[in-house]
């Protein structure tokens, strides 16, 4: 493989892997700035909009850009719904951080294994009608993948611009900075909150749709994701949406450098290592 | 006789042994010092697998094996422990679990070593005594998991202890009295994980056969969620939470109620979900346990009274 064309071939997968991981790290970092804890259960509203797609369209026969839309609709309100019944009376009981994450892995249990009992542990694939293999600087890329690819983004930065651009961005943002303030200031908290774990729910579900579009779609989609989200939110700065975009893009590109190279084991290592090191970066500064 | 003390049942009760050995010391650091480590299971695979190695790979008789293991284990997580344990607890929790990931990965990847997901083996007990050497192991295990839980036991109420208990509350007011929390904290978590690898090497021959999936994050997350529904602050908080998990799903459902293999999914997947539940009710409804908290003692007392009175 000659340098062009390993250059090429790393931002082509590169971008692909890393869309839906850039729209599910900034549904991410929206709980995590408003609530101010790591969301595990997270992982799960991937898992269920990539069920709900792929039954709407495999078994029940949709048009696949058709059952993206309710699976993804679902997914917000099935956010908003663990918000409502666990994450906001845990964090009105003053349960700490620590704690709330391991609550989060409960419900992401909780979920998953749910999900198991009801569509049992095989794998699903899309039904995507005809394939058209096109050609992106080269790279073999189908046309799915490059819907997928634009609708990933545009939904990432749709959010990204929601936040800081509209004024319901921006209550939601005061009401991260200060929640005492921004009551005194007439914001209805529970309305906030439910908007943004609702529209974070909605970008984990279609991040896990496009995730099942690009593999398959199993018990363990939204699980296998999480930890890299995790990352990518961190490294991007936990809370903070741009970074989150940034790292995402960065993420996606650098573990498909190092899978070229190697194999997809040591992209995975490198990303982890990295971690570690940028956290501790950090903490030297601080 | 022989029938009884040898098999499935044995096997089992092994496993529950070591798992109730690793739900302690998940205790002393998270429930005692506040290490939030969520990369338990993987410090544990790495004595499991280094015994394994040196016994499989090097001819390495098994004592000399389960020493190296443990002392190993003990520096890799010193060398863990000096980046991250002086990060905020988000961070240790996320950082120990990129560090499983990192294990789990290699573990998987490098089959000229480890022979991938197929599994390396055998590791044999270190002694044949004919039927006999399977119970005569478990008892060996139960002994060590009994002196673990003494350890604990005793550290709680020693001036280390006291010092952790008083780091978890309020670290800089420990460290502005002099106390070199950082350090401590370090030797700690080293000294804590080379015993994680300790019981890892000891757990080498129950298994015989290993496989990545013995040290993966689904391990970690169990010990965690029974730590949680014992008691996160007491010593026998992981004996009762492994008891009314592991032990109530794999031990006494499996082995008492006969269940049809067609249904063996759905009760693992049964048995995760309601796992799950448990752990949300009990966060929710009574988050210091099934054990509750502890009821202080003088000393403790006259530390919380120092406290309200700052408050």
């Amino acid at each position: 493989m000659s340098f062009a064309m390993f250059l090429k071939s790393t931002f082509v997968i590169g971008l692909l892997e890393s869309a839906p991981l850039m729209l599910a790290a900034v549904g991410f970092t929206l709980i995590y700035r408003l609530n101010g804890f790591i969301n595990i259960g997270y992982a799960e509203n991937a898992t269920l909009g990539a069920y709900l797609a792929v039954t709407l369209n495999a078994i029940l026969g949709w048009n696949f850009y058709i059952a993206i839309i309710p699976a993804a609709l679902f997914s917000g309100v099935l956010s908003v719904l663990t918000y409502l019944i666990v994450f906001r009376p845990a964090m009105k009981r003053g349960v700490g951080p620590t704690e709330m994450i391991i609550l989060s892995v409960g419900v992401s249990f909780f979920l998953r294994y749910g999900i198991s009992l009801i569509w049992g542990s095989r794998l699903y694939n899309f039904n995507l009608g005809k394939t058209d293999y096109l050609s992106l600087f080269g790279i073999g890329i189908t046309n799915t993948q490059l819907i997928c690819l634009g609708l990933a983004l545009v939904v990432a930065f749709g959010l990204y611009a929601f936040i800081y651009k509209t004024k319901m961005g921006e209550t939601m943002r005061a009401l991260a900075d200060n929640e005492e303030l921004a009551m005194i200031s007439g914001i209805n908290p529970v309305k906030v909150s439910v908007v943004v774990w609702f529209l974070s729910g909605l970008a984990g579900g279609l991040a896990g749709v496009f995730t099942g579009v690009f593999t398959w779609v199993n018990t363990g989609l939204g699980w296998h994701m999480i930890l890299v989200i995790l990352l990518v939110a961190i490294i991007g700065r936990v809370g903070d949406v741009r970074g989150a975009l940034i790292a995402g893009a960065g993420v996606g590109i650098i573990t498909t450098a190092v899978t070229l190279v190697t194999q997809p084991a040591y992209g995975v290592v490198t990303l982890l290592v990295i971690f570690i090191v940028i956290l501790k970066i950090r903490k030297v500064r601080a | 006789m022989g029938q009884i003390l040898s098999g499935y049942y044995v096997y089992m009760l092994s496993i529950l042994v070591v798992y109730i050995a690793l739900a302690t010391i998940l205790h002393a650091q998270f429930g005692l010092t506040g290490i939030a480590n969520f990369g338990l299971s993987a410090i544990w695979g790495f004595g499991m697998y280094t015994s394994a190695l040196l016994i499989v790979k090097l001819n390495f008789p098994f004592v000399p094996a389960v020493i190296l293991a443990t002392v190993l284990t003990g520096a890799v997580s010193m060398g863990i422990g000096r980046i991250i344990l002086d990060l905020d607890s988000q961070s240790v929790l996320v950082g120990t679990l990129a560090f499983l990931a990192i294990i789990e990965t290699l573990v998987i990847s490098e089959k000229w070593l480890t022979n991938g997901v197929m599994g390396i083996g055998p590791v044999n007990y270190p002694f044949d005594i004919g039927t006999y050497s399977q119970f005569v192991y478990f008892l060996i295990l139960l002994i060590f998991t009994m002196a673990l839980m003494y350890y604990a036991r005793k550290l709680e109420s020693s001036p280390p202890g006291r010092l952790f208990l008083s780091i978890q509350d309020n670290e800089p007011l420990s460290q502005s009295l002099g106390k070199p929390t950082f350090r401590r904290k370090l030797f700690f978590f080293a000294f804590t994980s080379a015993l994680a690898g300790f019981f890892g090497a000891l757990a080498a021959p129950t298994y015989k056969f290993l496989f990545p999936k013995y040290m993966g994050p689904a391990i970690t997350f169990t010990l965690w969620i029974a730590l949680i529904l014992g008691a996160r602050k007491r010593i026998f908080g992981g004996l009762v939470g492994i008891l009314a998990t592991i032990g109530l799903f794999d031990v006494i459902l499996e082995s008492v109620v006969p269940i049809p293999s067609r249904y063996a999914g759905i009760l693992y997947n049964s048995k995760y979900f309601l796992y799950g539940l448990t752990l949300i009710l009990v966060l929710m409804f009574r988050p210091s346990g099934i054990l509750g908290e502890k009821a202080k003692s003088l000393n403790i007392a006259n530390t919380g009274k120092i406290h309200k009175m700052e408050g």
